[in-house]
Parts: structure tokens; C-alpha cells; sequence
């Protein structure tokens, strides 16, 4: 680390940084912000940097409000979008408590602490994302103001789009930040567009994502257009996922990967689907965190709103990509609840611990989803034993609510917060009365 | 020939005889050897099994033939190879490939010098210049050969030292100038291999590489087989001709060669690892650095224990200048390391390094580690260094032996103390060296089978038996154990106090950072605790000098070290010269250490011991720390009230009645923390003590007055319940009845006159006693005691829920018996009613509903709330309580106060899973022991999980925790009331 924290002091002097952000995350995912001059950064690395804790959502109780950021030098990058005018510079931070211990509500240390435990058994877990979002001519959601910036389809060339162009810088401020973007295009809904970050460790990818949704609302600001991760803005199009596609390795050696098992999948591979599966409803409320979030698994569209797996079957929750001849250490399966909502850390963090319960306990792979799930009865499913995610926000907390595995992923405290907000989220949409009821209601009753 | 009869192989020290007599046999027949001469050789080596099977071999190697016969005819130079045969199979190994290396055994064994090691090392290889004429393979093999040839050499001398014990420094600094020698050779021959087409001789030259030794090789105390710990350092000589860029480059290169010339498998095995790792950043850091480098990285980013690491670097091999520069430029980092602020916590991870970490089936074959190894040892050695080297140069040493002497003359550790330290220190580093020998392997444990720890005692001359040498190497290491204590501490004495038998000098200020290194907080306030508790010619201050070390030691690893210290000095001075007391300290360790145990743990003991000095006695008998029983105390009780009368008699009376109370809490208490007595004895201890003060309270209450009603109290809530903690309230209500004598209004009065009484007496504001009447009908605003008529027609006509419930743990506890009989029949029926409506059941679920959020103090955090929040003790006991409301008139094994026996019984009747009663009854349990921990701990309130960390570890410790669980505890109580909590709405609420 030491060698990284000379590095960082020498950029900031040689680029004449003039700005340093320091970025750490609250419990719903949403990214906060100290600034410090450089010359403080010396002392960051050392102390680290005190704030108030009690006015970040969730990170600490009012009277335990003294908290400090230590800066991960790994994470320094400079901020291409500020341009060459006062450059500026971030680094993502662990919280402590003054006395040094990691704080237990840091998202980032909960994800730390879950990777530690795999790690203990041998395992690196690596992620790789595909982060779908939407473009909109602006912001202003009220009157029906905030449209979609274009009307192309799936991969669609748009020409002289700003779509395109968008995409072209967008792709090109990530990799300057050190982010390798591996593919995008143009989704299925109209102003929807995707882009895949290459895998890398789960730490290093939450933090990327983190980075990600900052990059592409700065170009979208640049271009005068909005973008929003929103999973469903728009009733009638597709919603916005994240689908994440998964693997373990030992060492060098991909654990999911076994050249004589069926879809080249190993034990551990197939244990790891069974833990996906298991618990992916108890999950949900994390991977899939706001009232709206259910509009996209629950409206149409086809998303995976069944715990289920297959081989390339889009319907299926867990999917199991076609595996390329001679590419061994790129086994991996992929899990297509998760939104682009979700805060990261703790979703890796739930995806990971669920799957590694699979291992330990030795949990069986149910029987492979072979048909399009979502044109089967509700009755073929239930004799075929699938199980579905929670309908709606209220039934994925109450899912939560039982559920060890999330506690202890966790850690109480932020269990507790979590459940927290997210109750008191449903009770606030509750008392909404919408178009929806006016429409069908005020002038028939 | 003659053949030798067993009896004379047993003599000559053979274990495994036929089998050894006919290998004997075979070589007087083969080599001439008179069995006689063997048997005579054969006495003085380790392993003589092992030694004619190992010459058998050698004598089967055809190309030995010409050296053994020429060896055999010196009968000196056969007892010489027969050691080393029967001390080393790796050496004997080496002789079998090697015979040509017996020729070092002709001469008599003695210790190569330095620089004899140097240039025949450097000759191995034929250098010239520091660059070898003999390079790649050849160049290897030929330095291995020598290193081993001298390594014979060595160990030939080690194993015909008649006490072993006393060369074992010279042994291991010989081992370490061979190591040296060999990096030496091996940079030679690292420098011949490096040229090649884009690097020349010439460039080679430039560069400018010194190998600094680390660890046991740069402290000169190396073992036989060990890894040999190193930095590397480079510049270039002259900036012009090669750049420090290019000179780093080729000096990684040297430093990889290097490594891989000694270590690297080869037809002649590779020798040891050159372990690279302590270098700046570890693994990840570069392997060379100049030395502005490494000077940065100490100013800036090292941690402390790099520093440590630092106190042994010694220049071994490669450019001397550059290698002493290294040195004299980091050494002053070393001692500004003790000075950091973070130094203590280190300090004591550093300690619990020492014992942690050992797989529990090698504890007690571990020489190094463990209580009572060599790490011990050097830990202490380390640890004196850091703390004084600060200010005396002259301690700042790098051998373990070394230090020790010098600390010794500058009186901070005593001399007698120092020599047998030193004196265990030689003794297990022998047995290491015998050990390692045998196989050349890299061990530090004890062999487990008899023949080999056998040929350990003899080849280190400790005993002759195996069973000797472990007897012996158990001694040396109770003695290591009670040594760290005596050296450390005992020193800290000397700052204040003038120790008659020794020269010792330490001034106030290192004694004080001794003291701060071991955890006191206000190291100036504690030495003057000491100045004051060993100050003085008489006894006491005489045993408490002598004792005073350990118990500092006991006492810093309690939590509060500070506040145990102070009270130690208090209560020594009211005891003052107390035989007993004096004589427990020096006789009983045990009680000794329970007693800093007690007061560096546990704030209300401490006060309470503190009024009751004489409570230290039971604390050499597990007896004394069980409560006194129910009976036992009302006998004395009872005998108080007799004894005392008149009005001057009543405060006498009150008083002593408060003291027995006080007395006994203190009991319990020390008997709970020391782990004397379990919980529920606890309880039950505590319930007894209340019972009894309220028992004797009433009789001084009643004889004021010649005429009074009968009269009663009855025990509720926990203590109802005999599940009394620390700190717990007495819930109680009291009842009364006519007689003849008095009655009507007269009785009322006289009953709340009693009353009022009572509470007078108990009022104590040292240890409060709680009594709490608000269970009584109509709560706070309901009178305080009542006829049981008014009970039986309150009951009757208005008996609310909450009260109905309150009487589940309505015990008879104290006063007229036939009174307390009628009024357990009156109740009966309220609290165990022949059917529950569903309309009653509805009641007690909304009140309790109501309750949880009314009760709660404003702003307390419900999951943190031990008594009334989420999952705590009452939501457990709201739910047993509702089970036996409706079930107690049906299964009669539910009629009992105890929430633990209801639980158990609802768990039989099948009213409660048994897993749901575990989860529930976890919580419960956690959050009573919490609370009662808070009490004894010294907290003011009771009621929360605290949020300090400091208070939280406290407790924790107190519970049984391990130091540092402040966030474990926490977890741990969360999610235990958390899953209680899930239980409890589903039983509760649901069912």
C-alpha cells in the first residue's frame, strides 16, 4: 500500500491536482463526497479524515457521530470530465470509528468482510456487469416531460444520434479512469442503452459501478440530456437491469469450470446456482431495493421473476452462458434480477455469501429450466417447483426480515437500518393515490 | 573377534541390541575394529543405533572404503565420525555422497574462525575479486559441498563439547559467519553468471551491493537449519559510468542469482531459503533499494514491527562501506519506535503472537513458541530493549544473550535473574540445535518418539534418559514463564523502592514507559501506588516487593488496570500487617491472581472489597465463594436482632444487618466472576441475600411495638422468581391480617408504620436496595400494603390482566407463614384461572403492544434496551407468562415463579417447540448476564448495551470474552434478540 500512497502524492504534485474527492457510499447505495485540498492528503492516509457520520443515511447512530474516512490509494484516479482546469482527483474510503475499527455500516467493509470469509475457504470472487440505463431529454418527470431521446431498438445504429456519440464518450472517460468497458449498445427501449464493464474482482467492480453512474450522468449533462438508472421509467418499455454474471476462482484456476461436467460446470459451479436459487428470494429486497424495482420483475418485458436456471434461457433467473471451446477460465453464470439501482456492495456481497452457502451446505441443483418460464401456468411452475421472487417491495422485506443469511451478511446493524428504510419506503408509497386508481375510479364509483 | 553379549551393547548405550549386534559384528569383521574399541566409541554418541547403521552404509559406499580405513586408525578421529553418524542422518547422508569430506575429522574438532569460513568459501569457488572462477552449476555444487564440509566441521566440534550447553552462543554466531561466508561465495558466483551480452564484467563492477543480515543471522545466534533472513542494498559507484537505474538493475539480478545459487534444488542439495521478505513492502516491494530508499520508506511508511526487525541488521556479505552506511543510517529509526503512539497495542498483539497461533497438538512439543520457548525469551529480551534503548545506547544489542548481559549491567533486569535466563536460554537452544541436527531439518518440536528424544539427551549431555530430559526441559520452562514476570517487572519496583540484594537502576521515566507499554493508562499515578505499596522495612512491604511483579502482570491483563492497582494499595493498607493476609499473597498464587482479577475486572467488587478487606481470605477457597445458604444467613440474621436491642441497639442492629448484606453480595459476586459459582447459583445466591435483609428488616421493623398485626412479604418479578442479578430491583408486596391484639384502622396503621419502618432500614446508599412495590394492586396509586381481605376483594372485583400476571411470580418469601399460606390460596385462582377468554387473551396482547412503546425511556434505542427492547427479557417473559395464564390450571407443571422452569416446562407440555424455547431463552440469558456484568463492571445504569467501546469490552470480558470483543458482544446480542424477537411475535402474537 505504501508504495500506492507515494504514488498518489507524487500524481497529485506532478498533475497539479487541485481538488481531492474523497467517495464512500451510504447503506442505499448512494455515493457521498468529502473534498479535501492536496495537501491534506498526506494526513488522510495517516488519520484519515473525520466527518459527521449521524448525516450520512444509515452509516451511524446520532451519538456515535465522530467517524473517519481512510482513502484506498489503489482507487486514486484523476477525473477526466473536469478537464485540465483545476484537475481533479478521487479515491474511494473505508470508514472506521475513531478507535479504528471498521465501521460495521460501511457498505464497503461489508462487502470486504464477505469477500474475507470467502476467501478464508480459498475462493476470489469476480463480477462482471451490464449496467442498462435510460437517456431522457431532461429530467422533469412531472407532466409527462421526460422522454426518451430516441426511438431505436436493440442494438440499432442510430446515425448522428446523440445516443452514439454518448455512448463513444462515455466509453472513452471510463477507460481514461481507469475502467475497461467491454461492449455497448443500443437496448431494447427507446433511449436505452447498455454498457458491460470487463470483470474484475467484486470489490473493485462496486466501486467501478459506483464510479460508473457518476461518468455517465456527467457526459449525459454534457450532451443536455439526462441519464437515469431507474429500473422502470416507463410502464410501456423494458426496465433498466444489471445483470451480473459471476465467477470463483482458486488461485488461478476458475472453480465453476470442469471440462467433463455438463455445460463444462464443475461441483462447485452448479453447488453455487443451488445457493444463487435458494436464497435469491430472502435477497431480493437488496438486489432489487425500491417500490419500483418490482415493476421491472413483475412488469412484462420477460424478466426473470422466477428462481430458476438454464442454459442460455433468458427466462431463466441464473443463466448458464454458452461456453466457448478452450475458454476454461472464463466459466461463469450469470444472475439477471439484480437492477441498475442496487447498491453494489451489498448486493455482491448477498450474491456471494448465497452462493458460497450453496457450497457449504452441499445444496443440490434443481432440475434445469428448459422452457420459456413466463409461458408456462401457474400451476405447470408450481409442479415443476419454481419459486417465485417476491411480488412487490412489502413481501421482499418481509422476506428479509427472516432471513439469517442476509443478518449475518450484513452485520445487524445495517440489517436493522435497511429494513428500516426500506419500511418505512413502502409506507410512503402506500399513501400515494395514483393516475392509475384516478383513471379506473373518480368517475365510474 | 568375540562376539559382545547384549549386556555390553545396553552399557555402551544401544537400545534396539540384536539388531545393532550384528551390524557391530559386521563391521569388526569387515574394518579390523576390535568390537571392544567400537563399543568404547560408541559411549559418547547420541544415537549409537543409528550410528552403526549409519556406518554399515558408509561402509557399503565403495569410494569410502580408502577414507574410513584411513580414519579408523586414529581411534579419536572413529569416535568423531561415530558422533556425527549417530548425532546427524543429514550429515551422515552428506558423508555417504561426499566420503572424500571425512578428511575434516582427522584433525581434532575445532571452531573455524570468521575469516577462515570466508576464504574457504570464497576458495570453494576459486574466487578472485569477489568474482568467481567457478560459476553456473559447477560453481553451485562446489560452494554446497564446502558449506557442508564446515558445517561437519562445526557440529563436530558442538557434539564433543563436553557441556554443550556452554558453547552453544559460539556455535550458533560460527553458523552465522558460515552463512555469511557463504552469501559471500555465492555473490561471486552470482556476480560471474550475471555477464552476459548486455551486461558486462565492467558494469558488474560498478555496482555497488551489500547484503544485510536480519533476524537470527543478523544477531549472530543462527541455527543449524533455518532461513536466513536478508535486504538487499545497491548504488552505483560512480553516477558517470553507470546509472543508479541501471545498477539496480543489475544488482536485482545478483540478489535473484544469489538466492537461487544457495537455495535453488541441485544435483547437491540447495542449503537454505535467503528469505528476502522483511525488505520495505514486503513481497510486493522491490528487491533492491538504495539507501535513500529504504530511508524514505522508514521515515514515512514503516510499521513498527519493521522496526524490531531492524534492531538485528547487521552488513554480512557484499560491499562493507555501503552495508555499515545501511546500518548506522536506520538504526535510530529503531528507537524512536518505542516513543509512537501505537507502540502498545503492538506491543500486546506482539504479546498474545507469542502464545496464539499454535496448532493445540504441538503446544506441548514446541521449544520456539509456546509458554515457556525460546520466543519467550527473546520477546522479553525485545521488549526491556525498546523500552530503555530509547535512552541507553548501551542496550542496544543484537544477540539475545548479549542484550541480556547488557541490560543486566546497567541494572534493569537483576543479575541472578539475568544468568538463569541466559543459563534456560543456552539450554533450549541446544535441545533445538540437537533436534535439528538429527535430521538437518527445520524443526522446533520436540521429537514425539521415545528412541529419539532419547538420542536428544544424550547428544546435548541435559540427561541421559529421555525421561530426564523432559523432566528437565519442563523445569526450564516454568522457570522462562516465572522469569519474563521477574525481569520486567520486577525492575519497576526498583524505580521507587531500594531493592537490598540488587544493583538495580531504573529511573522513574523508564518505568513509566515500562508501565505504559503494558497497558496503564496513568503510568505517573500507578508508580507512585507502587512506591507506596513496597516503601517501608517492615514484612509487608518486604512480600509485597517480592510479589508485586506478577501481580503488575495479573493486573495489566484485566481491563482496568489503573483503577485495580489503587484499590490493591488501599486494601493493603487496612490490612497492614494482617498475618493471614500476607501470607496468602506469598503462599497462594492462586488467590493472588484472583485478586487482581477481581479488581482490574470489576469496579463494584473492587468498592465492595475494598469496605470488607477481609473478603480476600475466601479467595484461597472455592468453599468461601459459594453463597451462604437461605438458612445460614437467617440463623445469623436472627441472632443480630436478639443481640442488639434497645433503641441504641436497633442502629447497631441495622448496621450489622447491612454489613452481612454487604459481605454476601461481595461473595457471590467474586464466586460469579471468578467462575466459581454458574448462573443460576448466582441467582439463587442473590435471592437469598434479599430474602434474608428483607426477613431481618421486618424483625427490627416489628418489636418497636408490642401489638402488631400479622404480616408478610411476598417476592415478585425476578426476585419472585429466585433469577435475581446484579443491581436486580426487589419487587415485593406486603400483606397483613388482624389479630385479637389489633385490628380495623389500628392494624392499617400499624402495618404502613411497619412498613415505612422497613424501608427505613434497608435504605443503604453504598449498595442501594432497591425495594420496588409497584407491582401491588392498582399500581403506584394503590396503597402500599394491604389485609389479605382487601387483597382477596380487590382481586376479585377489579383484577386487571397486568396484575393477574404480575402474581405468576408472587413467591412466599418472608414473615408469618400461615398469613403467606392463605394469601398463595387467595391468589390461585386469579393467576392460574380455569379459562381464559379470548377477550382476556386480546387484553394482554394489546397491553403488551402498548407497553412497548410507552415504557421505553425517551429516545432509547429499542435494540439496545436489555430490559424492554426487541427480543430482550420482556418480551421472553410476557410470553411464558401468557403460556401459563392459559395452560398453569391444566398442566400444574407450569405453578412456578422461574421463567427458566416455565420455559422448560411449556417446552415438555408441547407448548413451545424446543427450538423456539432455545433461541428465546439464549436471549434471555445474554441479556440478564449483560445486565448483571454492567452492574459489577461499575456501570451506573443497567439498562442498555453500552455504545463505549471501552465499557462494552469491559463487559464482554466479563462475561468471558476474550480482550478486544466490544463488537463481538454486540453482534452477538443483536442477532440473539433479533431471532428471539421473530420467535417471540410469531408465539405471542400469533398463535
Amino acid at each position: 500500500m505504501d508504495k500506492q500512497q507515494d504514488f498518489v502524492l507524487r500524481t497529485i504534485e506532478e498533475r497539479s491536482v487541485k481538488f481531492v474527492r474523497l467517495w464512500f457510499t451510504d447503506v442505499l447505495g448512494t455515493l457521498k463526497n468529502v473534498a479535501v485540498a492536496p495537501a491534506e492528503v498526506e494526513g488522510a492516509f495517516a488519520e484519515g479524515v473525520g466527518f459527521d457520520g449521524s448525516a450520512i443515511e444509515g452509516l451511524t447512530r446520532l451519538y456515535e457521530a465522530d467517524m473517519l474516512a481512510h482513502p484506498d490509494p489503489s482507487s486514486f484516479q484523476i477525473l477526466p470530465w473536469r478537464g485540465d482546469v483545476d484537475p481533479t482527483a478521487r479515491m474511494f474510503c473505508d470508514i472506521t470509528t475513531p478507535d479504528g475499527l471498521p465501521a460495521v455500516s460501511d457498505p464497503r467493509h461489508v462487502l470486504k468482510r464477505t469477500l474475507a470469509k470467502a476467501s478464508e475457504k480459498g475462493f476470489t470472487f469476480y463480477t462482471h456487469p451490464e449496467i442498462e440505463f435510460y437517456l431522457l431529454n431532461n429530467s422533469d418527470w412531472e407532466n409527462g416531460g421526460a422522454q426518451p431521446i430516441d426511438q431505436a431498438g436493440y442494438f440499432d445504429n442510430v446515425p448522428g444520434g446523440v445516443a452514439h456519440d454518448f455512448r463513444r464518450r462515455s466509453v472513452r472517460m471510463l477507460e481514461d479512469i481507469g475502467i475497461s468497458v467491454e461492449f455497448s449498445h443500443h437496448e431494447v427501449g427507446p433511449g436505452q442503452n447498455e454498457i458491460d464493464l470487463r470483470y474484475a474482482d467484486a470489490l473493485t467492480t462496486a466501486d467501478n459501478i459506483m464510479t460508473f453512474r457518476t461518468v455517465i450522468k456527467e457526459v449525459a449533462m454534457e450532451h443536455g440530456v439526462y441519464a437515469t438508472f431507474m429500473p422502470k421509467p416507463f410502464a410501456e418499455h423494458p426496465g433498466s437491469g444489471m445483470h451480473t454474471h459471476m465467477s470463483l476462482f482458486e488461485g488461478d484456476t476458475n472453480a465453476f469450470y470442469d471440462a467433463s461436467g455438463k455445460y463444462q460446470l464443475s461441483k462447485t459451479g452448479r453447488s453455487f446456482i443451488a445457493g444463487l436459487l435458494h436464497y435469491a428470494p430472502e435477497i431480493t429486497a437488496v438486489t432489487n431495493q425500491f417500490v419500483n424495482s418490482y415493476k421491472r420483475l413483475w412488469g412484462g418485458g420477460e424478466p426473470p421473476s422466477y428462481a430458476t436456471w438454464g442454459h442460455n434461457n433468458r427466462s431463466a433467473l441464473v443463466r448458464v452462458p454458452v461456453y466457448k471451446p478452450g475458454k476454461g477460465q472464463s466459466s461463469r453464470v450469470e444472475y439477471r434480477a439484480i437492477d441498475s439501482a442496487a447498491n453494489p456492495y451489498l448486493a455482491y456481497a448477498l450474491l456471494l455469501a448465497a452462493g458460497m452457502r450453496g457450497i457449504e451446505q452441499d445444496l443440490e441443483l434443481p432440475a434445469e429450466a428448459e422452457d420459456n418460464v413466463w409461458d408456462l401456468t401457474d400451476m405447470e411452475r408450481r409442479a415443476l417447483g419454481y419459486r417465485a421472487l417476491p411480488p412487490s417491495l412489502a413481501d421482499a422485506i418481509e422476506l428479509m426480515e427472516q432471513s439469517e443469511l442476509v443478518a449475518e451478511t450484513l452485520g445487524e446493524k445495517v440489517f436493522d437500518y435497511f429494513l428500516l428504510n426500506k419500511r418505512q419506503e413502502w409506507a410512503a408509497y402506500r399513501q400515494q393515490v395514483t393516475p392509475f386508481e384516478l383513471r379506473n375510479n373518480l368517475q365510474s364509483l | 573377534m568375540t562376539s559382545p553379549s547384549l549386556t555390553d551393547l545396553a552399557k555402551a548405550g544401544f537400545a534396539h541390541l540384536s539388531d545393532s549386534r550384528s551390524l557391530v559384528e559386521e563391521i569388526s569383521r569387515d574394518y579390523g575394529v576390535p568390537v571392544n574399541d567400537l563399543l568404547d566409541a560408541i559411549v559418547d554418541v547420541a544415537d549409537p543405533d543409528r550410528a552403526v547403521i549409519e556406518l554399515e552404509r558408509l561402509c557399503r559406499t565403495g569410494s569410502a572404503h580408502e577414507q574410513l580405513l584411513r580414519l579408523l586408525v586414529s581411534p579419536k578421529a572413529f569416535v568423531r565420525l561415530l558422533r556425527i553418524l549417530g548425532g546427524s542422518s543429514g550429515l551422515a547422508a552428506f558423508l555417504q555422497r561426499h566420503p572424500g569430506a571425512m578428511a575434516i575429522l582427522s584433525d581434532e574438532s575445532e571452531l573455524p574462525s570468521a575469516d577462515a569460513l570466508r576464504a574457504s568459501l570464497l576458495d570453494s569457488v576459486s574466487a578472485r575479486a569477489g568474482v568467481a572462477r567457478l560459476n553456473g552449476e559447477r560453481g553451485r555444487t562446489s560452494l554446497r559441498m564446502r558449506y557442508r564440509e564446515e558445517l561437519a566441521r562445526i557440529a563436530s566440534f558442538d557434539f564433543a563439547a563436553p557441556d554443550p550447553t556452554a558453547v552453544v552462543q559460539e556455535v550458533s554466531s560460527t553458523l552465522a559467519s558460515l552463512a555469511d561466508a557463504t552469501l559471500e561465495a555465492a555473490l561471486a558466483v552470482a556476480r560471474a553468471d550475471v555477464v552476459d551480452g548486455s551486461t558486462t564484467a565492467e558494469d558488474i563492477a560498478q555496482v555497488r551491493f551489500a547484503i544485510i543480515g536480519m533476524g537470527k543471522c543478523g544477531a549472530r545466534e543462527l541455527n543449524y537449519i533455518s532461513d536466513v533472513d536478508v535486504i538487499f542494498v545497491a548504488e552505483s559507484a560512480s553516477e558517470e559510468s553507470l546509472s543508479t537505474e541501471r545498477a539496480l538493475t543489475i544488482a536485482t539480478k545478483l540478489a535473484q542469482h544469489v538466492m537461487r545459487i544457495v537455495f535453488e534444488a541441485g544435483t547437491e542439495p540447495g542449503l537454505w531459503e535467503v528469505d528476502a521478505n522483511l525488505r520495505p513492502e514486503g513481497k510486493a516491494g522491490a528487491l533492491v533499494r538504495t539507501l535513500e530508499s529504504h530511508l524514505a520508506y522508514y521515515d514515512r511508511w514503516a510499521k513498527n514491527w519493521e522496526f524490531q526487525a531492524l534492531l538485528k541488521a547487521r552488513p554480512v556479505a557484499g560491499d562493507p562501506d555501503l552495508g555499515r552506511r545501511y546500518v548506522d543510517t536506520l538504526a535510530p529509526f529503531v528507537w524512536r519506535s518505542a516513543s509512537r503512539p501505537e507502540f502498545v497495542e503492538q506491543v500486546q498483539a506482539m504479546r498474545e503472537r507469542v502464545t496464539a497461533h499454535i496448532p493445540a497438538d504441538e503446544v506441548e512439543v514446541q521449544i520456539k513458541l509456546g509458554p515457556g520457548g525460546l520466543r519467550d525469551v527473546e520477546f522479553t529480551v525485545q521488549l526491556l530493549q525498546l523500552v530503555h534503548g530509547q535512552t541507553d545506547e548501551s542496550v542496544r544489542t543484537r544477540g539475545t544473550l548479549e542484550s541480556l548481559a547488557a541490560l543486566a549491567s546497567k541494572g534493569y533486569v537483576g543479575r541472578p535473574e539475568a544468568a538463569s535466563f541466559a543459563q534456560n536460554y543456552r539450554l533450549l537452544r541446544t535441545l533445538e540445535h540437537r533436534i535439528q541436527l538429527r535430521d538437518l531439518t527445520r524443526t522446533h518440536l520436540m521429537p514425539r518418539d521415545e528412541d529419539a528424544v532419547r538420542a536428544v539427551a544424550r547428544g546435548s549431555r541435559v540427561a541421559s534418559t529421555g525421561e530426564e530430559l523432559l523432566e528437565a526441559w519442563q523445569r526450564v520452562k516454568l522457570e522462562v514463564r516465572d522469569l519474563h514476570e521477574r525481569l520486567f517487572y520486577r525492575p519497576l519496583l526498583a524505580a521507587v523502592a531500594t531493592l537490598p540484594d540488587e544493583a538495580l537502576v531504573i529511573t522513574s521515566e523508564q518505568a513509566e514507559s515500562r508501565l505504559a507499554a503494558i497497558g496503564f493508562r496513568d503510568p505517573r499515578t500507578a508508580l507512585t501506588h507502587i512506591a507506596a505499596l513496597t516503601s517501608g522495612l517492615r514484612r509487608r512491604a518486604d512480600i509485597q516487593r517480592a510479589l508485586l511483579p506478577v501481580l503488575l502482570k495479573w493486573l495489566a491483563e484485566g481491563p482496568s488496570p489503573d483503577s485495580g492497582l489503587l484499590t490493591f494499595r488501599r486494601l493493603s493498607e487496612q490490612l497492614g500487617e494482617s498475618p493471614w493476609y500476607l501470607r496468602m499473597l506469598r503462599d497462594s498464587s492462586g488467590a493472588a491472581s484472583r485478586l487482581m482479577t477481581i479488581l482490574s475486572g470489576s469496579r463494584y467488587i473492587a468498592d465492595l472489597v475494598e469496605r470488607i478487606p477481609e473478603a480476600v481470605a475466601w479467595l484461597d477457597d472455592d468453599a468461601d465463594l459459594t453463597p451462604r445458604s437461605r438458612t445460614m444467613l437467617g440463623t445469623e440474621i436472627e441472632s443480630i436482632v436478639e443481640r442488639h436491642i434497645g433503641e441504641d441497639g436497633a442502629k447497631e442492629a441495622r448496621k450489622a444487618l447491612q454489613s452481612i448484606r454487604h459481605r454476601e453480595i461481595l461473595r457471590v459476586a467474586m464466586g460469579s466472576i471468578l467462575g466459581v459459582n454458574d448462573d443460576a447459583t448466582t441467582s439463587f445466591g442473590l435471592s437469598a441475600i434479599m430474602e434474608a435483609t428483607l426477613d431481618g428488616a421486618l424483625q427490627l421493623a416489628v418489636r418497636d411495638e408490642p401489638r402488631n398485626p400479622e404480616i408478610a412479604i411476598v417476592a415478585m418479578g425476578r426476585f419472585g422468581g429466585e433469577e435475581t442479578g446484579f443491581g436486580s430491583d426487589a419487587d415485593v408486596m406486603f400483606v397483613y391480617r388482624d389479630t385479637p391484639a389489633i385490628s380495623g384502622n389500628d392494624a392499617t396503621r400499624r402495618a404502613e408504620r411497619i412498613v415505612s419502618r422497613i424501608k427505613e432500614i434497608l435504605e443503604d446508599h453504598r449498595v442501594p436496595f432497591d425495594l420496588d412495590t409497584d407491582l401491588r394492586p392498582e399500581g403506584k396509586n394503590g396503597v402500599t400494603v394491604r389485609s389479605l381481605e382487601s387483597y382477596a376483594a380487590y382481586y376479585q372485583r377489579w383484577s386487571l390482566s397486568w396484575e393477574a400476571q404480575a402474581l405468576l411470580r408472587a413467591r412466599p418469601a418472608v414473615g408469618n407463614d400461615a398469613l403467606l399460606a392463605d394469601f398463595t390460596a387467595v391468589i390461585e385462582p386469579v393467576r392460574y384461572p380455569a379459562s381464559m377468554s379470548v377477550d382476556d387473551l386480546r387484553e394482554i396482547r394489546r397491553i403488551k403492544a402498548r407497553v412497548e412503546k410507552e415504557r421505553l425511556p425517551q429516545g432509547a434505542n429499542p435494540t439496545r434496551h436489555l430490559k424492554l427492547g426487541r427480543g430482550s427479557l420482556s418480551d421472553v417473559e410476557w410470553l411464558v407468562q401468557m403460556l401459563q395464564l392459559q395452560h398453569a390450571h391444566a398442566h400444574p407443571e407450569l405453578k412456578t415463579t422461574s421463567t427458566r422452569a416455565a420455559m422448560r416446562a411449556a417446552v415438555e407440555i408441547g407448548l413451545v417447540s424446543q427450538s423456539d424455547a432455545d433461541v428465546l431463552m439464549a436471549a434471555w440469558y445474554l441479556a440478564s448476564r449483560i445486565r448483571s456484568a454492567l452492574t459489577l463492571w461499575g456501570s451506573p445504569t443497567s439498562d442498555m448495551l453500552p455504545i463505549d467501546r471501552f465499557d462494552l469490552d469491559g463487559v464482554a470480558r466479563l462475561m468471558g470474552y476474550p480482550a478486544h470483543s466490544a463488537a463481538i458482544l454486540e453482534e452477538d446480542y443483536l442477532s440473539a434478540t433479533r431471532r428471539a424477537r421473530t420467535a417471540f411475535e410469531r408465539l405471542f402474537f400469533e398463535a
